[in-house]
């Protein structure tokens, strides 16, 4: 912990970056995010299991990016990331969203992180999008801390949710997400919370014409939900950040995941993982499966 | 209506440069294709909004065709080819979402299919007479509209009172 | 205010015939609180956390119409929404909720009497249950109530041993409501009751709220709100969970070219679009702004005009903030 906090007391003290993206500790199994601008703060950055948070959404934010201008001069924001979260940088670097040189990326060797605050850190707790996950190491990063932990083996419960909800007839699965999205209170905290939901005018919030009703209703959360897990199929990566921000606990990352599968399968695509290739739904292959139209 | 009378309601978005010409062809060549489809024409397939699809069905379509130019044949050179990866995604999803395999299909017909495009819109609207009513997606508000019936207002009063029609 | 015991038996009992008299029967749930269709779904637990959301939806729903319209060539025809005339009986509300219903009431009534709320809220009888749970995030005490205070609740229970609470009746329309099932009840003992309200943890005292009033009255411009929503997202999670948070936005949702209705659905003062003017100017442009007014709106502007604190102390909104924006921290920051 103390050479996180050293290295970003000096990148802060360098004038390299304008401010370091981190987490600090609340209470004894919480954290929340910090954007620390002085040294002081960053005395206060940590990284444990119980860094939930993914960062990465705050790179997008208009506030944010404004505290790059220091006295005349646009500095590199400094972020700490889990690998997974770096996934969601290169996504958004692969988006447009974001310069590879504008952001210095402190990552960590992961080990996974807990379900929610307050919990011990066991195979049980371990969060769902924990135990799928395949790197555990950053695939791109500046700067890596901490030593390789072996993860807890748990059984992918998303995926057998997937499963059993794909054996189920067409009008049960109807029946099983309307229940599900019924409970939405159009909150928008899944959009605010995902590092890939950037836009700027979300197409909910247009009204001429509201495509997306605006009324919790049934028809109105069903193309909300439609529409948000439409726009992000082959971007999600993964984060589950939706889910947990969700105060409904609509299980999102069901959706998520499920298109998730649908990418690697038909295109072997993963979203966040390489600089260097363009994004699955913003490029085509006129070898594309043509298999769906008559 | 009773069920006897029932015929789907069929909502085609189809692009400007192929499947509508080809629309056109098969009008101008006399062909006779069911007249359930309602064609929406729109620039390009891959202009076509999904949103256009969940409203579709909001409003109370029973099937949608998606139609464009064959690949490579894109006026813009890659439209279609950019709507095929999306909609694949999207078909995925409503499948996933439990929206039955055939409501919405796609296909591709070019300018001078005249006599395919009689084919797939007969086919469409044969699969969705045989799948019946969808009433799933626009009975979303099910339980609202029950709670607060659609209104019954007085027809006569409003619609055309006798001063209107002048 | 009367005391009796009730056995846990009996207490079923007692919800198996408001079911059977049709009432719509509500307790906490997992996530949020929900109708029961058997009683054996009930479970009464003090030292339960809060549901997520708060039962205010069944007063105040998320979306609904307030107005349908057709439109003529020269006229609209308007229909006006009847109220569901339902008795809802709401069992084992946390104390930091039952207090809701008594903050709610001035907002809905002081220049139009608000007839969606009113016809509910009238069909509403609350029964609150005491309270054995406390997290960093619980501040009761602080707005002025506490875990074993019966603010707002019709009847109170109090559990005194494993089988047996005690009901204590609050309101009139809670004595009126508990007669017709008066065969359950036994005579009560108060020194009993107070013996284990007594045992019970309260939260500490955070904040003085006359305190956190003043200092608002003077510190709008105060720099010190610059930094407070850097942090924040913008979603809507803390006004939509909240048990008194009550903006609402008017939509029109339309059937088809001339039929439609009227929505009343939530709205969230975080939201960015929410102050958004057409002119695209937006007088709360950044996130501190937005979380000033919602501290001044809950502990300034409402005690102003109502004498109330818009704010039970439950939590919510800080316990299920995504990236855990605490408003106890924050309302304690309140001073110079």
């Amino acid at each position: 912990m103390d050479d996180l906090r050293k290295y970003a007391a000096e990148l802060l003290e360098k004038g390299e970056v304008a401010a370091v993206i981190g987490y600090q500790q609340v209470s004894e199994k919480r954290t929340k995010p910090i954007i620390a601008k002085t040294a002081e703060d960053c005395a206060k950055l940590v990284f444990n299991e119980y860094c939930l948070n993914n960062l990465a959404v705050y790179l997008t934010k208009a506030r944010v990016k404004e505290l790059r201008r220091v006295n005349g001069a646009v500095l590199k924001l400094a972020i700490t990331a889990k690998p997974c979260d770096v996934h969601g940088i290169v996504a958004l670097i692969q988006e447009s969203q974001l310069k590879r040189e504008d952001v210095t990326i402190i990552s960590f060797n992961c080990a996974g992180v807990v379900k929610d605050f307050g919990m011990d850190f066991n195979g049980e707790t371990l969060a769902t999008k924990c135990v799928p996950c395949d790197t555990h190491k950053p695939l791109y990063s500046d700067m890596v801390f901490g030593e390789e932990k072996e993860t807890p083996k748990v059984s992918d419960e998303v995926l057998a949710k997937i499963e059993s909800i794909e054996k189920m007839s067409a009008a049960e699965r109807f029946e099983y997400f309307k229940a599900e999205f019924d409970k939405c209170i159009k909150c928008y905290a899944c959009r605010a919370a995902c590092p890939l939901c950037y836009c700027q005018r979300c197409i909910t919030d247009k009204t001429i014409p509201r495509w997306v009703e605006s009324s919790a209703h049934s028809r109105g959360n069903f193309s909300w939900n439609v529409v948000r897990a439409f726009h992000l199929s082959g971007r999600c990566i993964g984060c589950g950040e939706c889910e947990r921000a969700c105060p409904m606990d609509i299980p999102l990352s069901l959706l998520n995941r499920k298109m998730v599968i649908e990418a690697k399968e038909a295109y072997s695509y993963i979203s966040g993982r390489s600089l260097e290739t363009p994004t699955l739904v913003g490029s085509f292959d006129v070898k594309d499966s043509d298999e769906l139209f008559m | 209506m009773s069920e006897e009378k029932w015929e789907p309601k069929i909502v085609a978005f189809v692009c400007n440069w192929c499947t509508y010409t080809g629309a056109d062809l098969a009008g101008t060549s006399r062909l006779k294709y069911p007249t359930n489809v309602k064609l929406i024409r729109v620039m390009c397939s891959g202009g076509i909004d999904p949103v256009f699809i969940l409203k579709a069905f909001e409003r109370g379509a029973d099937g949608i065709l998606v139609s464009g130019c064959h690949p490579n044949d894109c006026h813009y050179n890659a439209g279609n080819f950019h709507a095929r990866r999306r909609w694949e995604f999207f078909d995925e999803l409503l499948k996933f979402l439990g929206i039955e395999e055939g409501r919405l299909q796609f296909s591709w017909v070019s300018a001078s299919e005249g006599k395919k495009f009689v084919d797939v819109v007969t086919k469409v609207t044969n699969d969705v007479k045989a799948m019946g009513q969808f009433k799933a997606y626009k009975d979303l508000n099910d339980e609202f509209t029950a709670k607060f019936p659609e209104p019954v207002l007085n027809e006569k009063e409003i619609i055309m009172s006798e001063e209107d029609a002048k | 205010m009367e005391e009796k015991i009730i056995s846990k038996e009996d207490l079923l009992n007692l919800c198996k015939d408001v079911i059977g008299n049709g009432h719509t029967l509500i307790t906490p749930g997992k996530t949020e609180y929900t109708v029961v269709k058997d009683t054996s779904e009930i479970v009464l637990d003090t030292t339960a956390k809060p549901t997520k959301a708060s039962y205010k939806t069944f007063v105040f729903p998320k979306a609904e119409p307030v107005i349908y319209y057709k439109r003529g060539k020269n006229d609209v025809q308007l229909l006006d929404v009847e109220v569901e005339q339902k008795k809802t009986v709401i069992l084992g509300a946390k104390p930091c909720d039952t207090n809701s219903f008594n903050i709610l009431r001035h907002l809905f009534n002081w220049d139009y009497k608000d007839e969606f709320y009113n016809v509910r809220e009238k069909q509403f009888i609350v029964i609150g249950l005491m309270c054995n749970f406390s997290d960093n995030f619980c501040f009761c005490t602080s707005v002025g109530s506490s875990p074993v205070s019966d603010k707002g609740a019709d009847i109170f229970l109090v559990p005194l041993d494993e089988n047996n609470y005690t009901l204590r009746v609050v309101t009139e329309k809670g004595g009126e409501f508990i007669k017709d099932y008066s065969k359950y009840l036994n005579a009560g003992d108060e020194a009993k009751t107070k013996a284990v309200t007594d045992t019970v943890k309260h939260p500490e005292i955070a904040f003085d709220s006359k305190q956190v009033h003043e200092w608002l009255g003077t510190n709008f411009e105060n720099p010190k709100w610059d930094g407070v929503g850097d942090l924040c997202l913008s979603c809507a999670q803390c006004a939509f969970v909240c048990p008194v948070c009550h903006c609402f936005d008017i939509v029109d949702e339309d059937y088809n070219y001339t039929e439609g209705r009227r929505m009343k659905n939530w709205d969230g003062c975080q939201f960015g679009h929410f102050t958004l003017h057409a002119s695209g100017h937006n007088p709360r442009d950044i996130q501190g702004k937005r979380y000033r007014q919602r501290v001044n709106h809950k502990f300034k502007y409402y005690v102003d005009k109502f004498g109330e604190i818009l704010c039970t102390g439950c939590g919510r909104c800080s316990r299920g903030c995504a990236v855990s924006i605490d408003i106890k921290e924050i309302v304690s920051n309140c001073k110079d």
